[in-house]
């Protein structure tokens, strides 16, 4: 079987219907690069990205230097590319008014350190520039949102890391933007946190906000969503949903666990499948003696899924367990950045 | 096809108000280079009080050589002379004459000697370009090294109107520094003082905006602009303002201190080789420190507009 480089990976992927809303052939995208490449001296930031958001939950994943932080200053009009282009809505990011679309939740933990969580949201709610009274409005709307009524009046130098980060995704929400950008939003945050924090961006995605959501965070994002932008060395190595991405993968046969009584049958069986290229047997557990456990490594697991199902109604067998071991977005980015971790 | 974006005069104009007053209200925090200024201005009030008290600034009780009478004295001598001379006498209308001219210029002189070593020489050559850079190179070059210029640059505010607003918020610091300081070290003149004050502060006021949007400018360009801008203030405006031949022109010294120069036409006095000098008119000065501050802060709007800041990339 032909084996796909990242690249090819993400040009099939990035054709995928699944990125385009209904609405896609009306509007512009809701953000698009094109073939974007930015350079810092003789270093390459991004290589020739070329990426189209139309809305929902995207995750943004790569190992450190990667270009995350640079493509994500690129969507929000921080740096300007030096080749290709980058607009959000029809509108180049670097004109001032597409920041008005844009909300931007910033990795850098820098703030104005003598205000307090309220003051510095309505600061940034008065240069969006709207009047007082809307500014007061809307800081003590987004305040609420991400759950800070009641510590929000303390100076921002007493805040944990955690209260630090609402403050910087409230300043986000401020203006209502169609596109939020959020680089590490999870960082430092508790595990509680983490939870109301996923549980609002969701609301956000189904109130028809677009997240792009820069990461390390692999399990909480896989929570989210599955769809990703896999970076790699400033290129986009791979972008679609998670599941997709790892069956094309074709050098890296998926690891299945199957955990049956007729073990040993099974495995003959399965040796026979095209698609299957290796079967290991283990011991039974102590707990289960008359289960045991396969570990199948299998290319095309959509073909291997289908044949398998056939096989476990012909010939009845009692599986206990089916379960992909390395179908996960760390997995996934792990074979495509060839072990590194991220 | 393009959704269209609301017209944004008027919350753009807000906008930019309010980042003049968070700009103003930040300027207050008291910076190194603050306590640096503040620390001089303290030393120079010193100096001038410890010189007005103990009567340096005229010539009174200088000598012209060791162990001579004082200048003060040799005016009692003439003086006493011309009583020993007959009334009608054409020798004792020469001492008269002598006389009343060596004491005008003594008691002029306080003014000449105050103008020329604390206004010029210490004052607008060097407090005043470093006192202004105290609070212009502060205005941006503080953001940027704090890494808090992103929550400006992601506004929706056009970057040009950033860099404006944070000029107009530094003025009135730079200018009530700058005058403070120049009031300070004039009543601590006594009267001579007094009369530099009333004469000359407007000429500080202009000096104090061009330099602040020289050092504004150089706050957009230069990751450690309160370095670059003090080399600038020490071997450009100090040094080469004060060489003869034209290379001075240059400089925004020369105009301030062209400026000074025109505001004692009307009293007839002169407190620096003005021959040597060659200062230009008070219009013309007015002028080019006027024109340069307008061009540099559009080329700042420019640059600032163009730049990208990879403080934290």
């Amino acid at each position: 079987m032909e084996n796909k480089s990242p690249s090819a990976i993400a040009r099939t992927v990035e054709d995928n219907s699944a990125f385009r809303t209904p609405h896609s052939e009306l509007q512009s995208p809701l953000l698009l690069l094109e073939q974007v490449t930015k350079w810092y001296g003789p270093v390459i930031g991004v290589n020739q990205v070329t990426l189209e958001l139309h809305g929902g939950i995207i995750g943004l994943v790569g190992a450190n230097g990667a270009g995350k932080t640079t493509l994500l200053r690129l969507v929000t009009g921080q740096l300007r590319p030096d080749l290709g282009r980058v607009t959000v809505r029809g509108f180049d990011t670097w004109n001032w008014q597409t920041k008005r679309l844009i909300g931007y939740c910033p990795d850098a933990d820098v703030f104005y350190e003598e205000m307090s969580g309220l003051e510095f949201v309505e600061t940034m709610a008065r240069l969006c520039g709207y009047s007082r009274r809307e500014a007061r409005q809307r800081t003590e709307a987004v305040i609420e949102q991400v759950g800070m009524v009641g510590r929000s009046s303390r100076k921002i130098r007493g805040y944990s890391k955690g209260m630090r980060q609402r403050i910087k995704l409230a300043q986000a929400l401020l203006h209502d933007p169609e596109l939020l950008v959020l680089d590490e939003p999870l960082s430092g945050i508790d595990p509680i946190g983490r939870q109301d924090s996923l549980q609002l961006f969701q609301e956000l995605a189904d109130r028809g906000k677009c997240l792009l959501i820069s990461s390390h965070e692999l399990e909480e994002l896989e929570k989210l969503t599955d769809r990703v932008a896999i970076l790699a060395r400033g290129r986009i190595a791979a972008v679609g949903p998670v599941r997709q991405i790892r069956e094309l993968l074709d050098h890296h046969p998926m690891t299945i666990r199957i955990d049956t009584a007729k073990s040993r049958q099974l495995a003959a069986e399965l040796l026979a499948f095209q698609e299957v290229v290796g079967v290991d047997l283990s011991e039974s557990s102590k707990e289960m003696p008359e289960v045991g456990t396969l570990i199948v490594r299998a290319r095309n697991p959509r073909k291997f899924y289908e044949d398998f199902g056939r096989l476990v109604i012909q010939k009845e067998l009692d599986v206990r367990r089916l379960e992909p071991l390395d179908d996960s977005t760390e997995a996934v980015l792990d074979y495509l950045l060839g072990g590194r971790n991220v | 096809m393009s959704v269209g974006l609301p017209p944004p005069l008027l919350p753009v104009a807000r906008a930019w108000l309010e980042l003049v007053w968070l700009s103003i209200r930040r300027q207050a925090r008291m910076r190194q280079m603050l306590v640096v200024a503040v620390a001089l201005m303290i030393l120079a009030v010193v100096l001038v009080s410890v010189i007005t008290f103990f009567g340096r600034w005229t010539l009174h009780n200088n000598r012209p050589r060791p162990r001579s009478p004082t200048y003060q004295q040799s005016v009692y001598h003439i003086k006493a002379a011309r009583m020993m001379a007959a009334p009608n006498d054409s020798f004792g209308a020469l001492l008269d004459g002598i006389g009343a001219s060596v004491q005008t210029a003594l008691d002029h002189g306080a003014f000449v000697v105050f103008s020329r070593w604390i206004v010029f020489a210490i004052f607008q050559s060097f407090l005043l370009p470093l006192w202004t850079l105290s609070f212009a190179t502060d205005a941006l070059g503080n953001e940027r090294e704090s890494r808090t210029l992103i929550w400006l640059t992601t506004r929706p505010l056009p970057r040009s109107a950033v860099y404006l607003a944070k000029y107009v918020a530094m003025l009135p610091w730079c200018l009530g520094l700058n005058l403070l300081g120049f009031g300070a070290i004039c009543l601590a003149g006594g009267e001579p003082g007094r009369l530099a004050w009333d004469l000359f502060w407007p000429a500080v006021c202009w000096g104090t905006i061009a330099f602040a949007a020289l050092f504004h400018l150089l706050a957009a360009l230069f990751r450690r602009p309160a370095v670059v801008a003090l080399i600038y203030s020490f071997f450009f405006e100090t040094v080469v303002s004060d060489l003869p031949g034209d290379l001075k022109r240059l400089s925004i010294s020369y105009y301030i201190r062209s400026l000074m120069f025109d505001s004692l036409s009307g009293l007839d006095m002169s407190p620096d080789q003005v021959t040597v000098y060659a200062p230009v008119s008070g219009w013309t000065a007015w002028g080019v420190l006027v024109g340069v501050t307008v061009v540099l802060i559009i080329i700042g709007m420019v640059v600032f507009s163009r730049m990208q800041y990879q403080e934290d990339v």
